[in-house]
């Protein structure tokens, strides 16, 4: 089956010599579909940089990033911009919802960015939130809302309009740990109905709900585990 | 003592604070600055303009006595005077010319020389041109200053002149003729002298003077009596109070640079002298008033953010014990920073405004300006009036940064409460009173009070400020179902009111500005059209011939028409002459003893046209001209009416009484009188260009003397070959000139205007919905960073930016309008009061209105879209 994202000898150095600092060097990786990834590593281990660069909100200095087989690279803004509205979603630690926008306005926002008529956007949205539980604060705003209800809202914004990869960025960093697990559930959910996930914790026991954990440490992959490394290497050749 | 430290040190903290924040966030302190300063500049520079423009009562004493102590002038009998006499005087009886032995009597053996200042024409290439004429020794050291020469020399013998710039660029320069026409008892007796200078005359600067020697020109009755100049040492009040005592106006320099106290004067004069009056300043706190408020609401937002940029800070330091009042003053400390730096950098700019505007304004005034002069004490309030700005615009944010909910803050929800339940109900009541005071101050038929319907027009600006809080809100509840950009807009402008709604009430106050004094502009015009009344048919022209006008100055006009006008045929009026020096004639008609009320103004030069047939150029009606002809054939007379004339009777006998009156006035001597049959003629849908036509019999009959009073030109005249005659006619010896009937003209006036307050609106609106839009812009950096997160395009910035502005400019525009149209309405109605009839106009502008209110907020949004940047943050919030 081919991976929804394929990271491919990404390197990515902030700033110019003699200051600069490699934050990736070398990292491949993939995330296939039904697939829930973590990656862990210390702080400063690369691992946020990974994920912006997975979202097509930066760009590596080297190597190649595809997303559902297109290469990130050749896209411009706008381009990777679609894509963020069609294929990539998006879980921040701090949920990030637009305070002036209720919970369905905020889960719908992608569609509409994407030109889907209001009333439409808005329909699937309640689907979305439906299906995260809180289907009755549609009409919330984030002021008025719990942390844990606040999150749901973030993944039902991250996986409208049938996106299948989706990025998490320590999803449950601020949330307690009965409701960081709640979300990890819906997370997993979304995966095994086919979506990719990646999911940077620096969590052990969170790392229990993914499929495969990838180490970072000082920009490189130091481990990986329940993969078979033999399929990425594979596939990387492959392309 | 304890206390008092304490707040003290209170303050210093928060104005460290308040500095650090404000050199931290320098592109903010910038826009603060901008709007503070910008006001501060402007008056400033005016003012420093204004005062080295003005000159005071010692600087001007140069001009207008030279080097000499003082100024004397023959005026009669009964003289008092002000210690400068140009501020008041009074005098009676005939002028006398002073001898300098009655002087000298008066005040001892000084050095004295004559001086007169009169006018005088003189030929140029084209024509004739009128000149000031001062007729002194210019030689002498008392009157050295007077004219600073700039090249040649200065008159020495009697046949040599001095002339200024001005008069240099008429034609004539060094060593040319200078013929100065001069109309003695004895008939013309015109001179020509030799310019030998030329020289800046202190008095004026663009205006044509000559110098010559005294006696250098025949005395012409139109001269007063000569003035003295004199020197030797200061002429006091005492001497002053003894010249007035034989009739003479004293300015002294002494007296003027240095007047005694106030009880010196006379009690008649005394407290008239009003440097300003009541009314003025009362005009000028409105005023004062109107702008302190716009700047305060245009710098209220960017405290506001500053304000809320500090609430974490707050937060903190309320939860660990800081007292409400310690959050106003780190608020507050902003406004004094900000404040201070203002007012001092606005007046060093307005200093450095003003030193370049003086030499532009000085070219184009007509008189010397005096040495530049900073009116320190003026620009000492201006510079306050910053400071007070600042300070004001900082007030809301720090009560409401005093009142913010701590727990919230930190736990990083932004936004604001709902809005005060009470605001609305208070900015309705004054409203209510804004209404009420407008239309008290403004009730038909006198009472009207200008100042009254200012203030309350100020009042319903503060009570609409009070509506923008639940405008705002309501915009928002009701924007569910708008695109995104406008929907996040709205939202975000409900839930940041201490930014928006300055912002809102800036844009409010502009077009309720605009608004009232369209409507009063419009109305008046339309008032002006509506009382406008045609004298002629439209098209028609008439040159009017001065009564002093020889025939040979009839025939230089024919010549001019004839050359310009080629193709327009014209006639003479030949009409009475009513007015020459020697006696002023009224000619009354009657029918049964009862008087007739005939209209005796008009545009042919006489009230009564001589003539044996109707003229055409009266536009009288076929029907009528008939009967009207046939009875100025048979030796009768013709009365003209109109609508808007008092009826006349139709036909009859009527009695023509010529009455006599001497030129200054006095009692009437009847001259003739004699009973003629007459007709009545109405000239439709004009007003008469004349009372009556007379018949030659008639006038002969009743010894009228009768000439060219004008000359008729028949349609249809082109502006531009009229301009071009009109110019030529100036330049004549009898300065006729040429008037040509086309129907109402609004004036210039009234559209510049217009154009004035729609380019001073868009100014406005523009900054009020920029500095709202950029703050908005900066302060939703993470909702942006979000939206690019999940596929915002990058234009969706844009968007968002212009839906910021279209908010902010509308809802604005929409809540000033109908404020607006409170003075404006209120005002329409004394200003376009016909005392005839009691109507009055009110007329809206519509279109004004639509550019203003629809217009200018759509224009705005599209300018903030165009200009906002496009490239949305994107990795602000990822980790």
């Amino acid at each position: 089956m081919s991976a929804v994202l394929q990271l491919t000898d990404v390197v990515r150095v902030h700033g110019e010599a003699p200051h600069q600092v490699q934050a990736l060097r070398g990292v491949s990786f993939a995330a296939h579909p039904g697939e829930l990834v973590a990656v862990m590593g210390p702080s400063g281990s690369g691992k946020s940089t990974l994920l912006t660069i997975a979202g097509g909100l930066d760009s590596p200095t080297s190597g190649a990033v595809t997303v559902e087989g297109v290469d990130l690279a050749r896209l411009g803004q706008q381009g990777r911009a679609r894509m963020r509205r069609t294929s990539i979603g998006y879980v921040f630690q701090g949920f990030n919802l637009i305070p002036a926008l209720t919970a369905a306005e905020n889960v719908a926002l992608p569609r509409e960015l994407d030109g889907v008529a209001p009333r439409q956007a808005r329909a699937e949205a309640r689907a979305a939130l439906e299906e995260v539980g809180i289907l009755d604060l549609a009409d919330r705003f984030p002021d008025d809302m719990s942390g844990g209800q606040q999150q749901r809202v973030a993944i039902a914004r991250a996986v409208i309009g049938e996106r299948r990869l989706i990025l998490a960025d320590e999803p449950t960093g601020a949330l307690d740990t009965e409701t960081g697990e709640e979300i990890l559930r819906l997370l997993r959910a979304r995966c095994d109905a086919g979506a990719a996930g990646v999911l940077v914790t620096h969590e052990a026991r969170h790392a229990a709900w993914a499929d495969r954990v990838v180490f970072l440490r000082d920009g490189v992959v130091v481990d990986e585990t329940g993969a078979d490394r033999a399929e990425v290497l594979t596939e990387a050749a492959g392309r | 003592m304890t206390t008092t430290g304490s707040r003290l040190g209170g303050w210093r903290v928060a104005l460290r604070l308040a500095r650090r924040e404000a050199w931290r966030r320098r592109s903010q302190t910038l826009l603060m600055l901008f709007l503070i300063c910008m006001p501060v500049v402007a008056v400033t520079a005016a003012a420093i303009v204004w005062r080295t423009a003005d000159l005071s009562g010692p600087e001007s004493v140069e001009r207008r006595m030279g080097a000499a102590a003082a100024l004397i002038s023959p005026v009669g009998t009964d003289v008092d005077q002000q210690f400068d006499p140009d501020d008041g005087s009074s005098w009676g009886g005939e002028a006398r010319a002073l001898t300098a032995g009655r002087i000298r009597a008066v005040i001892g053996d000084r050095p004295m020389i004559p001086l007169r200042t009169t006018s005088s024409d003189f030929q140029t290439a084209h024509g004739v041109a009128d000149t000031g004429l001062l007729e002194v020794d210019l030689h002498d050291p008392l009157a050295a200053g007077l004219f600073r020469l700039e090249a040649g020399h200065l008159p020495r013998t009697s046949d040599e002149v001095v002339v200024n710039p001005a008069l240099v660029e008429r034609g004539p320069g060094i060593g040319d003729l200078l013929v100065l026409g001069r109309k003695t008892a004895d008939g013309p007796q015109p001179r020509a002298l030799r310019i030998v200078g030329v020289a800046d005359y202190a008095g004026s600067r663009s205006f044509e003077w000559a110098g010559v020697l005294p006696g250098a020109l025949p005395v012409t009755p139109d001269d007063g009596p000569a003035e003295w100049l004199v020197g030797g040492g200061p002429v006091t009040w005492g001497d002053v109070r003894k010249l007035n005592g034989i009739g003479a106006l004293v300015a002294s320099r002494q007296v003027i640079s240095d007047p005694p106290p106030e009880s010196a004067l006379s009690p008649d004069l005394r407290g008239q002298v009003q440097p300003v009056s009541q009314e003025t300043i009362t005009v000028l706190a409105l005023v004062v008033a109107m702008v302190l408020l716009e700047v305060v609401l245009l710098a209220g937002p960017a405290f506001a953010v500053r304000a809320r940029a500090q609430a974490h800070t707050l937060a903190l330091v309320a939860a660990s014990g800081g007292t409400p009042a310690q959050a106003r003053r780190t608020v507050l400390a902003s406004g004094v920073v900000v404040g201070a730096l203002g007012g001092l950098f606005g007046v060093a700019w307005g200093i450095v405004v003003a030193v370049l505007a003086v030499p532009i304004a000085q070219t184009v005034d007509a008189s010397w300006f005096g040495p530049f002069e900073v009116p320190w004490a003026m620009v000492a309030v201006v510079a306050a009036f910053g400071f007070a700005s600042a300070v004001l615009a900082a007030v809301v944010p720090a009560f409401a940064a005093s009142r913010q909910d701590a727990v919230a803050v930190l736990a990083g929800r932004r936004g604001e409460g709902r809005p005060s339940r009470r605001s609305p109900v208070v900015g309705l009541a004054l409203i209510g009173v804004g209404i009420a005071g407008s239309f008290a101050g403004s009730r038909p038929g006198g009472g009207s009070s200008p100042l009254l319907v200012g203030s309350a027009a100020i009042i319903s600006v503060v009570g609409m400020i009070f509506l923008v809080p639940v405008a705002i809100a309501t915009v928002a509840r009701l924007s569910a179902r708008l695109p995104l950009p406008l929907r996040f807009a709205a939202r975000d402008a409900a839930r940041h009111r201490t930014r928006t709604v300055p912002a809102i009430a800036a844009v409010g106050a502009t077009v309720a500005g605009v608004v009232a004094l369209g409507i009063a502009v419009s109305s008046q015009a339309d008032h002006d059209e509506k009382t406008y009344q045609p004298m002629l048919q439209l098209g028609y022209g008439v040159v009017d011939v001065p009564t002093d006008a020889t025939p040979a100055d009839v025939a230089q006009i024919e010549q001019i028409l004839t050359k310009g006008l080629p193709d327009a045929p014209r006639q003479r009026v030949t009409g009475v002459v009513t007015d020459t020096d020697d006696y002023s004639l009224m000619v009354s008609f009657a029918q049964d003893g009862a008087e007739i009320q005939t209209s005796y103004w008009g545009v042919l030069g006489t009230g009564y046209v001589v003539a044996d047939a109707l003229p055409a150029y009266l536009g009288v009606g076929d029907d009528s001209r008939v009967v009207a002809d046939r009875a100025l054939a048979g030796g009768g007379i013709v009365l003209l009416h109109s609508q808007v004339s008092s009826a006349v009777p139709s036909g009859g006998q009527v009695t023509v009484t010529v009455g006599e009156t001497p030129p200054g006035g006095g009692e009437v001597k009847t001259r003739a009188t004699a009973a003629f049959s007459m007709v009545a003629a109405e000239i439709p849908g004009r007003a008469q260009p004349a009372a009556a036509v007379l018949s030659p019999v008639a006038a002969k009959r009743l010894h009228l003397p009768t000439a060219t009073t004008a000359i008729a030109v028949l349609p249809t005249i082109d502006g531009a070959a009229a301009q071009r005659v009109d110019e030529e006619l100036a330049a004549t010896a009898s300065h006729a000139s040429l008037s040509v009937e086309r129907g109402f003209q609004p004036s210039a006036e009234t559209r510049i205007i217009k154009l004035v307050l729609a380019v001073l609106g868009a100014i406005l609106m523009l900054g009020g919905t920029l500095t709202a839009t950029f703050l908005a812009l900066s302060d939703a950096r993470p909702d942006l960073a979000t939206m690019a997160a999940v596929g915002a395009r990058p234009r969706t910035r844009r968007g968002v930016a212009a839906a910021y502005a279209l908010v902010v400019g509308l809802v604005g525009a929409l809540l000033g309008a109908p404020i607006g149209f409170i003075p404006g309405v209120a005002i329409s109605g004394p200003l376009t009061h016909d005392f005839q009839t009691g109507a009055t106009s009110l007329v809206i502008p519509w279109t004004l209105l639509g550019a203003v209110v629809l217009g200018l907020p759509l224009l705005t949004a599209l300018v903030v879209g165009a200009c906002a940047r496009s490239r949305l943050p994107l990795v602000a919030r990822i980790d």
